[in-house]
C-alpha cells in the first residue's frame, strides 16, 4: 500500500520533491525555533542582556544544516559508503578528545569539544549517531546471509556497543550512549529476516528494567546516583527542591497549560522556574503555552514525517538506502518518543534533546545531514523511476 | 545501473519499516494518552502549584513623610531621596565571571571607602545571592559617578541601586528637642515628629500583581499617599537668636566651677501672649538631629543612670559626675543609650522643678481675684515667719519693712506672700493653681510632655507650711510650659490659650487639611486683676529685682524667680527670669530658666534675666514692635554694635540722639542692710550683730547656715 502510494505521487511530477515532508521538516524547524524564541527569551535577557541570544545561534546553526542538507541531498548517496569506518574511528577519536584540553565542560559535564568557530561546540555523541548509521547501513549490506546468525549479530552489535561505552563512560552521556545503541539494534531489527529473536531480545530487556527498578525501589543495594534518579522518577514529589525539581516543573508545566494552553508567550515556567526550559524541556513549555493541540500537533508532524521516510526506505533503489533512511527513522523516532516519555515522567529524567526544535546546535547540524542522506535516497528512486 | 547487482531492500525489511512505523505511532498514542491524563487529573493542582511559585513582584512604593516648617515656610525637617547600593552576586558572575574584575574596580573608584576584597569573597561564597547591601543611604551626587561608568562600560554588572527617603534637618541642632527625630522606619521620636507621626508618615504603596478570571496576571499599581506638611508656629529667626544666647551663655560659663557645661540645663520659650502660639523653644545641652547618636553631645552633661525598681519601673538618677571623655569611654552601651535619652528629651516640657518668685503673680492674683485682698494692702516683713514649727525666711533676712503689695512683688517678698496666702486659705489657694493648670498637662502638641500631678499637694492635703511655701513657688514642681503658659493669661486679660507649636497642616498639594487656630480654654482672672499684675510686673524691672531685664528702646514686666534644688542644704540653685513685652499691651513673652549655673555661687538671678535681655533686645524689633522708651547713647551703641537690621525706624533716639541715661544707671542701688554690719576681724566676713552669723559677702547669707529657703 505504501509502496504504490509513492509511485503515484512520483507519477505526477518529474522533479519530485516530497512536499509533506518538506512540510513537516520545516514546520518542526520553524515550530522549534518560535519556541526557542518564546521559552529562552526571559533567561537569555536576564543572563546575557538580549532576549534572542539563544535564538540567533540555533538560526545561525538551523541555516548552516540547511545548507548542509541541500549539499548531501545532491550527493549520491553511495559516495558516503567508503566514509563508513572513518566516520566511526573519527568518532570514537572525538570521543577521547573531550577528555583533553580541547574538551568544554558546560552544565557540570564535559561533553563538547572546541570547534574553533567562536561560540560553536561540537558534541561528539552527535556525530556517532551519524556514523553509527553509515557503517551499519555499509555493514549490513556487506553482511549478505550471515545476518541470520547469532555470530552475524554479535558482529553487527560489537562496534556501536563499543561506542556506546565510550559515551558512556568517557563522556558520562548515558543517554547518548543508548540512543546510538536503540539506532543500532533497530537498524539490525529492519535488517534481519525474522522476529522471534528481537520479541526474545525485547522481553528480556523490559523485563530486566523492570527487575532493576523493583530492585531499586524495595532494596537498598544499588544507592547510586542513577539509583536516585530511578527513585525519584517513581514519586518526583518525594524530593521536590533537588533531583525531583525539573521533572516536577515540566509536570507543573503541562499540567497547567491544560488543553487550551495559555497561548504563545505566555508560560510562567519559563521564567527560571523550569531549567533547560529551551532544551530537553521545551517540549513542556510548548505544553503550557499551546496545549493538548500544541503537543498534537507536533507528534502529527513526527508522525508525517517518519511516514514519508517509511515511503522513502521502502522504495529505496537498494539496501544500503534503505538502511541508512531506517537509521535516520530510529534516530529521529527514538529520540522524539523518549523526550516526550521523559516530559511527561514515563521514563527517569535522562537528557535527551526533541529532534528540530531543542535547542542545540550539533544536534540540528547533524539530524538535517542525516536529513539530506534520506534526500539523496529519494532522488535515486526518482532517478531510476526517469 | 551499479558494478555489482545492488542487494535490494527486502520485502521483509519493508514490513519491517512498517512495523517500525506503527510501534513509532503506538508511542506517540500513548504518549499523547499520557499527556491528556497528566491534564486531566492534575491541571487544577499544578495550576495552582504554577501560579504559587510566582512572585507577583508585590513591592511596596515608600511613602514620603511630610515636611517640616516654621511659621514662614522655612523648612526645619524634609526628605530627600537616597540611594543603598546593592550587589547582586547572581548576574556580576554570569558569563564566567568575567562582569566581577570589571565591576569591583569601577566601585573602588568610586566608593573608596568599600573594601572590594570582602565583596569579592562575598560573591564567590554566594554566587546565587541577588540583594546585598553594602552602601547605605548614598547621595545622588555618590553614586553619580559610577552610574556614568556603568553607562559607558558594558561588563560593570550586578549592581543595583535602591531608593529611599532619608530624613534631613536642614537646621542641625535648630530645634532639636522641639522637632524631634525619625528612627529607620519613619516612625517619629520626640517632640513634632512623635506627635504628628500619622500626620507626616503618608501611606505607603504597593505594585502587586493579581490575577483576572482568565488566570492572567495582571499588574497594578498603588501609589503612595506622601505625608502632610507641618507648619509650625515656630520662628526661625526668633529660634536661633534664642539658641544663640543659650549657647553664648554656656561658652560664658563651662568649666568655670567644675568640669562641665555652663549649666546643667538651660531653657527658653519665647510665646505670643495673645495666641499661646510658641515662637521658640530651646534647650541646652542639645543635639544634631542629623547625628543624633554623636556622643560628643554628651560631654558636659550631667551623667545619669536608670535605677530599677522593684515594682518594675525604673527610675533616672543623676550620679554627679559630669561626663568627659574618660567617663564616656569606661560607659557601656546600655549607659550611653540612657544618657542619649536624657540628651533627647525637651528639658521645657518634660523636666520640672520648682518654680520659685516667678510664681507669686500667680499667688497676688488669686488673692486679689478673691477679694482675699485688696490693691492697697501693705505687709510688714520682719525677715522671716513662723509658720507652726517653722521659722521661715524671707530672702532678706533682715525684712524688708513695711511695703505695698507692688513692692512685695517687686522685691519678690517672702514673708508678705505668706500672708497673702494665709488670708486666702488653702481651698482659694488650690482652686487658682488648678485654674492656671499648674499639676495639670498644657496639653501642647508636643510628644512628651510631663505629668506632674504628683509634684502637688491639693487642699485637702496641704498644711500651712505647705501653702505659705507654695505661695512663693517652693515645695510643689512645675514645668516651663505650664508656668509660661499660666503667666500669658495673668498679663493678656485673663484668658488662658492652650500652648501649640503648629497652626495648620496641608497636604503635598499646600491645600490645608487642618487649620489650628488659637484656642482659649478658660478665662483665669478678670481683666482689672491682670492689668495690676502688669503693673506689679512691671515694678519688678523699674524698681525691683529685674532692673538689668530692660532692653533697650522698650519697656518690660517680668518676674525674677531662685529656687533652691533638693537637697535643702546644698548650693544647687534653678535660677529664672520670665518677661513680656511691651508692658502695657503684651505680645511677647520669654521665659528663661537656668539650672544649676556651673559657678560657684548659683542663686544670682542675673543669669537668667541677662539672657531674657539678649533675646528681647533681638526679637522685639524683629516682631515689629515699636520702641517707646528713649534710647540712651549707651543703649544706642549697643543697638548699632549688634547690628540690628530694622531697630532704628522704631526708635526716636535717631532725633535725640542726646537723651537722658536710662534710670537704671542713674538710679544707685541702695545698700542693703547687712552692708552696715561692721566687719569680723578674724574671718573678714561681715558679722550679723543680732545672732553672730558670718555674712557671705556677696549675698548677706549667714555662712554655714544650715535650714535656708532663699528666694527674691
Amino acid at each position: 500500500m505504501a509502496t504504490e502510494n509513492y509511485e503515484r505521487i512520483k507519477g505526477k511530477t518529474e522533479h519530485h520533491s516530497d512536499v509533506s515532508l518538506w512540510f513537516a521538516l520545516l514546520f518542526l524547524l520553524g515550530f522549534g525555533l518560535v519556541m526557542i524564541y518564546s521559552a529562552s527569551s526571559y533567561t537569555a535577557f536576564s543572563d546575557y542582556g538580549d532576549q534572542m541570544y539563544y535564538l540567533k545561534r540555533q538560526a545561525v546553526a538551523v541555516g548552516l544544516g540547511l545548507i548542509a542538507m541541500l549539499v548531501v541531498s545532491r550527493i549520491p548517496y553511495h559516495f558516503w559508503e567508503r566514509f563508513s569506518v572513518l566516520g566511526v574511528l573519527a568518532s570514537a577519536v572525538l570521543i577521547c578528545l573531550v577528555k583533553t584540553p580541547l574538551g568544554v565542560e558546560s552544565h557540570g559535564a564535559r561533553r563538547w569539544i572546541k570547534t574553533g568557530i567562536p561560540g560553536f561546540n561540537l558534541q561528539p555523541a552527535e556525530v556517532t549517531k551519524l556514523a553509527i548509521i553509515l557503517f551499519l547501513a555499509v555493514l549490513i549490506c556487506k553482511m549478505g546471509s550471515a545476518i541470520r546468525t547469532w555470530k552475524g549479530l554479535g558482529i553487527m552489535i560489537a562496534p556501536p556497543f563499543l561506542l556506546f561505552l565510550m559515551i558512556w563512560k568517557i563522556t558520562n552521556n548515558m543517554s547518548s550512549a543508548l540512543i546510538v545503541m536503540a539506532i543500532a539494534a533497530i537498524m539490525v531489527f529492519v535488517a534481519s529476516p525474522d522476529y522471534k529473536k528481537f520479541v526474545l531480545l525485547a522481553i528480556f530487556a523490559i523485563a530486566a528494567a523492570i527487575g532493576l527498578v523493583l530492585l531499586i525501589k524495595y532494596t537498598d543495594i544499588l544507592g547510586s546516583f542513577r539509583a536516585g534518579r530511578i527513585r525519584v522518577w517513581l514519586d518526583p514529589e518525594s524530593d521536590p527542591d533537588d533531583k525531583g525539581f525539573q521533572t516536577l516543573q515540566a509536570l507543573y508545566a503541562i499540567g497547567s497549560g491544560g488543553i487550551r494552553g495559555k497561548g504563545l508567550g505566555q508560560s510562567m515556567q519559563k521564567l527560571s522556574f523550569l531549567p533547560e526550559s529551551q532544551n530537553d524541556m521545551i517540549f513542556s513549555i510548548i505544553c503550557e503555552e499551546l496545549g493538548l493541540l500544541g503537543a498534537a500537533s507536533i507528534m502529527l508532524m513526527f508522525t508525517i514525517l517518519i511516514w514519508r521516510m517509511m515511503i522513502i526506505a521502502n522504495n529505496a533503489t537498494d539496501l544500503f538506502g534503505g538502511m541508512l533512511v531506517s537509521g535516520v527513522i530510529a534516530h529521529i523516532a527514538v529520540q522524539a518518543i523518549l523526550n516526550v516519555a521523559v516530559v511527561t515522567n514515563t521514563i527517569p529524567n535522562t537528557g535527551i534533546s526533541l529532534p528540530f526544535i531543542s535547542y542545540g546546535g550539533s544536534s540540528v547540524i547533524f539530524l538535517l545531514i542525516e536529513m539530506g542522506l534520506v534526500f539523496s535516497v529519494a532522488r535515486g528512486i526518482e532517478y531510476r523511476g526517469n | 545501473m551499479q558494478k555489482q547487482k545492488p542487494r535490494k531492500f527486502s520485502k521483509t525489511s519493508q514490513k519491517k519499516v512498517l512495523v517500525l512505523f506503527f510501534l513509532v505511532l503506538a508511542a506517540f498514542i500513548f504518549l499523547f494518552a499520557r499527556i491528556v491524563w497528566l491534564i486531566q487529573n492534575n491541571e487544577t493542582e499544578y495550576q495552582k502549584q504554577v501560579l504559587s511559585q510566582r512572585s507577583y513582584d508585590s513591592r511596596t512604593l515608600p511613602a514620603r513623610r511630610g515636611d517640616i516648617v516654621d511659621s514662614k515656610g522655612v523648612k526645619l525637617a524634609t526628605c530627600e531621596k537616597v540611594y543603598n547600593l546593592v550587589v547582586d552576586a547572581s548576574v556580576m558572575t554570569t558569563k564566567e565571571g568575567k562582569y566581577v574584575e570589571p565591576t569591583l574596580t569601577a566601585l573602588d573608584q568610586c566608593f573608596p571607602q568599600l573594601d572590594t576584597n570582602e565583596i569579592r569573597s562575598f560573591v564567590k561564597q554566594n554566587p546565587g545571592n541577588q540583594w546585598h547591601v553594602v552602601l547605605k543611604k548614598l547621595t545622588f551626587d555618590e553614586i553619580s559617578e559610577f552610574k556614568a561608568l556603568q553607562s559607558e562600560n558594558k561588563e560593570i554588572k550586578g549592581i543595583w541601586f535602591e531608593e529611599e527617603f532619608r530624613r534631613i534637618y536642614p537646621g542641625g541642632s535648630l530645634a532639636a528637642d522641639v522637632i524631634g527625630f525619625t528612627r529607620t522606619d519613619n516612625h517619629g521620636l520626640y517632640g513634632l515628629e512623635e506627635y504628628y507621626n500619622k500626620e507626616l508618615n503618608g501611606v505607603d504603596g504597593r505594585t502587586y500583581g493579581y490575577l483576572d478570571d482568565d488566570l492572567n496576571l495582571q499588574k497594578t499599581v498603588k501609589p503612595a499617599v506622601d505625608g502632610y506638611t507641618i507648619h509650625s508656629t515656630l520662628d526661625v529667626n526668633v529660634q536661633s537668636i534664642v539658641e544663640k544666647y543659650l549657647k553664648k551663655f554656656n561658652e560664658e560659663h563651662k568649666d568655670h566651677y567644675h568640669q562641665g557645661n555652663g549649666a546643667e540645663n538651660l531653657g527658653c520659650i519665647v510665646m505670643e501672649v495673645n495666641t499661646g502660639n510658641i515662637l521658640a523653644m530651646a534647650s541646652y545641652p542639645t543635639f544634631d538631629l542629623n547625628n543624633t547618636k554623636d556622643l560628643s553631645a554628651l560631654l558636659g552633661s550631667v551623667q545619669v543612670e536608670q535605677v530599677d525598681k522593684e515594682n518594675g519601673y525604673f527610675e533616672i538618677k543623676k550620679t554627679g559626675k559630669y561626663i568627659n571623655q574618660e567617663l564616656l569611654d569606661e560607659m557601656t552601651d546600655e549607659e550611653i543609650l540612657t544618657n542619649l535619652n536624657y540628651l533627647w528629651k525637651n528639658y521645657c516640657i518634660t523636666s520640672s522643678y520648682e518654680p520659685g518668685s516667678t510664681f507669686k503673680p500667680f499667688t497676688v492674683a488669686a488673692a486679689l481675684e478673691t477679694d482675699s485682698i485688696s490693691p492697697d494692702s501693705y505687709y510688714e516683713c520682719l525677715g522671716s515667719w513662723q509658720v507652726g514649727p517653722h521659722n521661715i525666711h524671707c530672702h532678706n533676712r533682715y525684712g524688708d519693712g513695711v511695703i505695698s503689695l507692688k513692692s512685695a512683688v517687686a522685691q519678690s517678698c517672702n514673708v508678705a506672700m505668706m500672708k497673702i496666702a494665709t488670708t486666702m486659705g488653702a481651698e482659694k489657694f488650690s482652686k487658682f493653681q488648678q485654674a492656671f493648670n499648674f499639676g495639670l498637662k498644657t496639653n501642647i502638641d508636643l510628644a512628651g510632655e510631663a505629668r506632674t500631678a504628683d509634684f502637688l499637694r491639693s487642699a485637702d492635703e496641704m498644711d500651712p507650711s505647705d501653702l505659705a511655701t507654695y505661695s512663693f513657688g517652693q515645695n510643689f514642681n512645675v514645668t516651663m510650659i505650664q508656668l509660661a503658659t499660666g503667666f500669658c493669661s495673668l498679663i493678656n486679660g485673663g484668658y488662658y490659650y492652650e500652648p501649640h507649636m503648629v497652626s495648620k497642616i496641608t497636604n503635598t498639594s499646600g491645600v490645608t487639611v487642618k487649620s489650628i487656630e488659637p484656642r482659649v480654654l478658660k478665662q483665669t482672672i478678670s481683666a482689672s486683676t491682670s492689668a495690676l499684675i502688669r503693673e506689679y510686673c512691671q515694678a519688678v524691672v523699674t524698681e525691683g529685682t529685674g532692673k538689668a531685664a530692660r532692653p533697650a528702646g522698650y519697656m518690660i514686666g517680668g518676674k525674677t524667680g531662685t529656687a533652691q534644688t533638693y537637697p535643702r542644704d546644698g548650693n544647687d540653685f534653678v535660677v529664672s527670669f520670665i518677661g513680656f513685652a511691651p508692658v502695657d499691651d503684651p505680645q511677647i513673652l520669654v521665659y528663661v530658666v537656668v539650672d544649676r549655673v556651673n559657678e560657684g555661687k548659683q542663686d544670682n538671678v542675673g543669669y537668667a534675666r541677662e539672657i531674657v535681655r539678649n533675646i528681647f533686645t533681638e526679637v522685639l524689633p524683629y516682631e515689629n514692635i515699636f520702641m517707646t522708651e528713649e534710647l540712651s547713647a549707651k543703649e544706642q551703641k549697643e543697638l548699632e554694635d549688634r547690628k540690628l537690621e530694622n531697630t532704628l525706624q522704631y526708635g526716636k533716639a535717631m532725633e535725640n540722639p542726646e537723651s537722658t541715661e536710662t534710670p537704671q544707671e542713674t538710679e544707685q542701688e541702695k545698700d542693703p542692710v547687712w552692708k552696715s554690719f561692721p566687719i569680723d576681724p578674724a574671718t573678714g566676713y561681715r558679722k550679723d550683730p543680732n545672732t553672730g552669723e558670718l555674712l557671705d559677702p556677696d549675698t548677706g547669707d549667714p555662712i554655714n547656715s544650715t535650714m535656708k529657703v532663699i528666694d527674691f
